[in-house]
């Protein structure tokens, strides 16, 4: 009776042991052996990069303009931009604040801001000017572009005081390929207003750029910089609230207008353009109206009661939806610019026209 | 035999909210504990794991939530959801700073992200009992892979030994402020489990499931790194050592890991037993991360509404 058991333990540890070695073997040969890959991987290749934040050193601090200071923040490495596109800085109290890069796209060592003190204001650009300075270091998300350049037979430029700073790159970019373009550029007064002298050379070759300093000619003549307007031209305008809002009112039909503002940062829901509209739900069937202010998450829920979402602040990425319809307001910190192609995060984003449709 | 039912702790529940968190790398080194490439590289492989692992907890609650009848539970889903979803982003960009350090996780994690997105992904499945089965099944998992994130949230929390090895501040804040949240929110899985199925067979059986992934992936992560470590000659990972940190301090001990499996099979377990809210939230409100979140999403938000530029 024993015999047999003696029999299939060695039987048994005789066949264990050849197992083991047959797969140290193949073990050693390839170490990730045997699970398949995903062909495409995922982790490690997102470009959202949402919570990554970069260190760099302030390496140049220029008074170009009366209360207006260039910054030159170098690292190493440095994410590509294109012209339109912004850095977030995280400044030394932990305010976060939003400014253009006026510099050289090409430049993968630096970036460049520019910032003009706002007595009144926040904070922010005071703490810009008085504590950013040469050597110190600073955290930058981004950056993020939400004011690219249009595909347009012609562009029109209007812009207010230091609203120049997202549009120089692009000038530049325009100048240097040839296109149709012209800027109308108002400030309080040519000391006040940054890049005077480059954007007039660039602007030299035709009539292409008009400066309106309010303390020699009062505000701009908008209504005058439409006249003659080709179809199809791409506006684009940056500056105060009451200059956007009068862009805005004399756009000739067949204009695409592209506005930056700074506003849009999460949470503002009562904010400038945050109308009414509404959504249709294709899949489900329905269409639920969007009150202003009110977000398009809110309005889905009365439809769709277990759509998911969590932050309700446009960073978590949860109630990322698919959009088949409709120009898509984006507001939130996260996608990256081929996923805003077609989704959006309901928790923030709006619509710039009337109406959305889902894939839900 | 009676099945008793599993008591929380009510003063260990909190409000779960995600943070908007953000971390500077360039500075953290390859061996961020110094001198101890081992625990450096086994704690890492948590940057291999989470990111495709936590994305797939979100992928599967989703799915769970119209099975949620009660509001306090769904509150805890949805304050689950947005955690996990960051702590997933906020381990998928340490994996950009290993590349650059000279180890491409990429054959690793391609297949990681095959396992959750394939072999836990949704699959072809007749409706009715058996997508539910896979559902439930899937929730079981989350609930014991939880179980141990609580667990090393836990440890990470307490993990002295790491500080006064001089580990990276930042990799350090990183691996607290999701500890942190991990203890936060480590009821919510079983919870939910306990909601929509509960069984203890299956309690069991998916017990099993992880705690062997786990155990598989772990050691594997582990040995990857050590062999393509370029500062290392002849990397190799082994139990002794992992057993070694864990006297040290520096890693979880043996001991602590193999007195968890019989603490989750208990009949009357609950995670609220475990571990200690207040500990975790502590600990947020001096996390440099949370704080710096704290001061753009929280305090600030207001102000922030209406920026302009440059003011």
């Amino acid at each position: 009776m024993a015999l047999p058991r003696l029999g299939t333990v060695v039987l048994v540890s005789g066949a264990a042991l050849l197992t083991r070695r047959a797969l140290k073997r193949r073990i050693a040969r390839s170490p990730l052996w045997p699970l398949p890959a995903l062909p495409e991987p995922i982790s490690g290749h997102s470009e959202r990069r949402a919570t990554a934040v970069r260190r760099l050193l302030v390496t140049g601090r220029t008074v170009i303009a009366d209360g207006v200071v260039q910054l030159r923040l170098e690292g190493f490495g440095l994410p590509a931009w294109s012209p339109g596109a912004h850095l977030d800085l995280v400044l030394p109290s932990g305010l976060v604040r939003q400014y253009s890069l006026c510099g050289d796209p090409e430049d993968a060592g630096a970036y460049t801001v520019a910032t003009r003190l706002v007595a009144d204001g926040r904070g922010g650009s005071r703490e810009v000017h008085e504590q950013l300075q040469e050597g110190q270091e600073v955290e930058v998300r981004g950056p993020r572009n939400r004011f690219p350049l249009a595909e347009a037979p012609a562009h029109l430029f209007v812009v207010g005081g230091i609203g120049i700073t997202p549009v120089l790159p692009m000038l530049r970019s325009l100048a240097a390929s040839g296109a149709d373009w012209r800027l109308l550029y108002g400030g309080r007064s040519r000391a006040s207003m940054p890049f005077l002298e480059e954007i007039e050379k660039l602007g030299a070759d035709g009539d292409r750029v008009t400066v309106v300093a309010q303390d020699e000619a009062g505000h701009p003549d908008i209504a005058g910089a439409f006249t003659g307007l080709a179809p199809g031209t791409a506006v684009y305008c940056c500056g105060p609230e009451p200059l956007m809002d009068a862009v805005a009112a004399v756009l000739p039909e067949g204009c695409a207008l592209h506005l930056e503002r700074f506003s849009a940062a999460s949470g503002d829901a009562a904010g400038a353009g945050s109308g009414p509209f509404e959504v249709e739900l294709r899949r489900t069937g329905r269409t639920v109206p969007v009150a202003a202010g009110q977000s398009v998450l809110d309005a889905v829920r009365t439809a769709v009661p277990h759509v998911s979402y969590s932050c309700e602040q446009g960073f978590c990425g949860t109630c990322q939806q698919r959009v088949l319809e409709g120009e898509i307001d984006h507001r939130d910190d996260l996608l990256t610019e081929g996923e805003r192609d077609d989704s959006m995060l309901i928790c923030v984003s709006r619509c710039r026209g009337e109406r959305l449709v889902l894939d839900l | 035999m009676s099945n008793t039912q599993p008591a929380a702790v009510a003063s260990e529940r909190t409000h779960l909210k995600a943070r908007k968190v953000s971390f500077a790398w360039e500075k953290t080194p390859l061996h961020w504990v110094p001198g101890d490439p081992f625990t450096t590289h086994t704690i890492n492989v948590l940057h291999l794991l989470l990111p495709a692992g936590e994305r797939w907890f979100i992928h599967v609650y989703r799915q769970i939530l119209p099975y949620i009848h009660d509001d306090r539970l769904r509150e805890d889903v949805i304050g689950f959801i947005g955690q996990e979803a960051v702590h997933s982003q906020a381990h998928d960009d340490v994996l950009p700073r290993l590349r650059e350090l000279g180890i491409d996780p990429t054959p690793y994690t391609a297949q990681v992200d095959w396992l959750f997105e394939k072999l836990l992904g949704d699959r072809t499945l007749p409706p009715g009992r058996a997508s539910t089965w896979w559902l439930m099944e899937r929730v079981a998992m989350i609930a014991a892979i939880e179980h141990y994130t609580a667990f090393l949230g836990d440890w990470i929390l307490n993990a002295d030994a790491l500080d006064r090895r001089g580990a990276d501040p930042t990799m350090l804040d990183l691996l607290r402020w999701h500890g942190a949240e991990e203890v936060e929110h480590r009821s919510v899985a079983f919870d939910v489990f306990m909601h929509v199925d509960g069984g203890y067979r299956r309690r069991v059986r998916t017990w099993g499931t992880a705690f062997s992934a786990l155990v598989f992936l772990w050691q594997r992560g582990v040995r990857f790194f050590m062999e393509n470590d370029p500062t290392l000659l002849d990397g190799k990972a082994s139990f002794k050592a992992f057993h070694t940190s864990g006297k040290q301090g520096t890693l979880p001990s043996t001991g602590a890991i193999l007195r968890s499996v019989p603490t989750y099979l208990s009949r009357s377990y609950h995670p609220s037993q475990e571990g200690s809210t207040a500990q975790a939230v502590e600990y947020l409100t001096r996390s440099p991360a949370a704080l710096a979140a704290e001061a753009e999403t929280g305090a600030v938000a207001p102000a922030a509404t209406a920026t302009t530029k440059g003011a």
